[in-house]
């Protein structure tokens, strides 16, 4: 189990408090490739910031791989993300100003990790996603899909317990979504958990499970898509 | 370390404009500093240089008029200070009075050479006043102890002088006679002074000797003893005073019987004014200082809630707080820093041609000494600007590290 939350609620506080994650109870395996779906507004973002450690939760408990994540100290949840977790944003989140193997080697520089082999192991990166050749460019001159594919490299360069993806195709054409989600499926397969927040009926099919969100709760299991076609279009 | 600055040079580069703003503040803040410093010292060095050409322990002392009844005189009356006086003076026992020397001019008198005469009188003067008066001995020599002391009749003239009556400047003046008073002078020494080259001095007892009986003379300059600070100074004035009141039955508080000028007060007047001048750079330095930092600190300051975001991300992906408060700070370190030393180059190039302009011409009397700083100076120098550069970027760095890591979620 690298995911178990217990019984979580979240409360933004406020003139009117936000009631916005109600009793969660959620476990995923290793290995899984889950999207959560649900609504706008419907807490899918605030869940996912608590599973990667980016937020605090009010009430309850949730173990990420054996590790109780709660009232960590600053640095303590600095650590864990840096080491753990993988992130990939909708609108990327590179730095403008680093080429692509500054910005994926970036994490490794947190982890005082000498320049000559952050950047090798960089390289390495882009190379598993195709972009050696874009690799000392800047973000700007990138497209949205090399774009995203250099944050999946930095997600995976600390090599990371679990990915943790909000809206990664929201910024992209069908097209480009579709590399985007078979580059994470083909991940999934040598063994990586990844977790997806999608409004995208299509990612949400391209994954094993698809969890729903409304108002803050999680929705009573949909039917686990079993067998997955190998290709979806 | 070395990644570290990376990062910094990095960032400064991306923010070209912004970092450029900061760095002319913060070098032209410096600059101004370091031409006030400049000029400040250049003042200071200027007088200590003016201090220790001139006798500061003198006292000058003229002619006056009474102001009290004394000893059945009315006020108003005439003191002529007499030639004998200086004698009397150096006799004197008093533990402040020191060595007394004064001028007889006699101006009718024609100096005549074999060439031409000059018709600017002679002027009574004893050797130690050859400092004061600053004059610069071309050849020969000035008048000693022993022409003082035998009434020789020996003169110094000036080169203008020379070339007037001689027609020549050269040293083969030296020992050459020249007639004045109806008496031969023999010339013992020729002097170069921009102001004064028409005086033509003589030992200051042969004058006196020649003028008959006990001439008056217009001022003398008395040394003064044992003084060390205002109140010494001034009871040192009073013993000239006292001695004087005995000669010219004068009441001893007579200021205006005998007015004096004392350099030594005088001295220690600029000195106090030279001190408050010291203080005023240092406070407008601190100040000029102060606005530096509070400038660098807003621009840090403006320039974290810009990278809001960036930071945001850089917490996301396992920056701790300390990493962005050192980056922060060594950010404002760098510009501080490099800016600095850039306004100390400017400052001291500008100082230096400043020295050569208006400075005492070529003396090697510039106010910054000399251009290549020593160790010492550039260590202190270093330390203070990455002090002040720390304390400018530590507010924005603590603010930045509130930045939460949510924050690089949060789009747009
Ligand atoms: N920092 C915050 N403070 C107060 N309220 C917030 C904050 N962040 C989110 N909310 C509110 O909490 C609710 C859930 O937000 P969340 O971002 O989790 O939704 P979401 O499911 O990700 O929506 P979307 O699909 O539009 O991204 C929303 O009503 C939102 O306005
Ligand atoms: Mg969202």
């Amino acid at each position: 189990m690298i995911i178990r939350l217990k019984d979580i609620n979240k409360t933004y506080p406020g003139v009117v408090p936000l009631h916005v994650l109600k009793d969660i109870n959620l476990d995923i395996e290793r290995g899984e490739l889950v999207a959560i779906m649900g609504a706008s507004g419907s807490g899918k973002s605030t869940l996912l910031n608590i599973l990667g450690i980016l937020d605090n939760y009010d009430s309850g408990e949730y173990f990420l791989d054996g590790v109780l994540i709660k009232d960590l100290s600053e640095n303590r949840a600095a650590e864990l993300r840096n080491r753990m977790i993988g992130f990939v944003f909708q609108s990327f989140n590179l730095i403008s100003y680093k080429n692509a193997v500054e910005n994926v080697a970036l994490p490794l520089f947190y982890q005082g990790v000498s320049r000559r082999k952050r950047n090798m192991l960089a390289m390495e990166q882009l190379e598993r996603m195709g972009l050696a050749d874009r690799a000392h460019h800047l973000p700007g001159e990138l497209s949205g899909g090399q774009k995203q594919r250099v944050a999946i490299a930095r997600s995976l360069i600390t090599n990371p317990s679990i990915i943790l993806a909000d809206e990664p195709t929201g910024a992209l054409d069908s097209t480009t979504s579709h590399d985007v989600m078979n580059l994470f499926r083909e991940l999934n397969a040598e063994g990586m958990t990844i977790v997806i927040v999608t409004h995208d009926p299509g990612v949400g099919a391209a994954t094993n499970r698809i969890i729903r969100i409304s108002d803050g709760r999680i929705v009573p299991d949909e039917p686990v898509i079993a067998e997955q076609p190998q290709i979806i279009v | 370390m070395f990644d570290l600055i990376n990062e910094i040079g990095q960032t400064m580069r991306n923010n070209k404009l912004r970092t450029g703003l900061t760095g002319f503040a913060v070098a032209w803040g410096i600059f101004m500093l370091i031409i006030l410093l400049g000029l400040s010292r250049g003042l200071m060095s200027g007088f200590e240089a003016n201090s220790s050409e001139r006798n500061l322990n003198s006292v000058s002392v003229w002619r006056g008029m009474t102001s009290i009844p004394y000893k059945g005189y009315k006020e108003g009356r005439q003191i002529r200070l007499k030639a004998s006086t200086v004698d009397k003076l150096n006799q004197s026992n008093n533990k402040y009075i020191g060595n007394a020397s004064a001028y007889n001019y006699i101006d009718s008198a024609k100096v005549t050479g074999p060439k031409d005469y000059v018709s600017n009188g002679i002027e009574g003067i004893a050797p130690e006043s050859q400092r004061d008066q600053r004059i610069k001995i071309y050849a020969g020599r000035f008048i000693n102890q022993a022409d003082m002391n035998n009434n020789r009749k020996v003169m110094v003239i000036s080169r203008k002088t020379a070339k007037t009556i001689f027609g020549s400047d050269s040293t083969e003046v030296i020992g050459q006679r020249v007639k004045s008073l109806g008496l031969a002078w023999t010339i013992v020494g020729l002097f170069d002074r921009e102001w004064g080259e028409d005086d033509n001095y003589v030992p200051f007892n042969t004058a006196v000797a020649l003028s008959g009986g006990d001439p008056s003379i217009w001022s003398m300059n008395v040394y003064i003893e044992n003084v060390s600070d205002e109140k010494t100074a001034l009871e040192a004035e009073d013993a000239i005073r006292g001695e004087l009141a005995k000669i010219y039955d004068f009441h001893p508080a007579d200021r205006s019987a005998a007015p004096m000028w004392n350099r030594f007060t005088n001295y220690l007047q600029n000195k106090e004014g030279m001190k408050i001048l010291d203080y005023a750079v240092w406070i407008i330095g601190i100040f000029t200082m102060l606005s530096g930092i509070v400038g660098v600190s807003n621009i840090m300051f403006v320039s974290v809630r810009e990278r809001t975001h960036e930071i945001g991300i850089r917490r996301a992906i396992g920056a701790k707080r300390r990493n962005i408060l050192t980056q922060i700070i060594l950010e404002s370190v760098s510009i501080t820093t490099i800016f600095g030393y850039l306004g100390i180059v400017m400052g001291m190039i500008v100082m230096q041609i400043i020295a050569h302009f208006f400075g005492n011409g070529g003396s090697g009397n510039s106010p910054l000494g000399n251009p290549t700083v020593d160790l010492s100076i550039a260590l202190k120098v270093t330390l203070v600007l990455i002090i002040a550069g720390a304390l400018a970027g530590l507010f924005p760095a603590l603010k930045a590290t509130k930045v939460k890591p949510v924050e690089a979620l949060r789009d747009e």
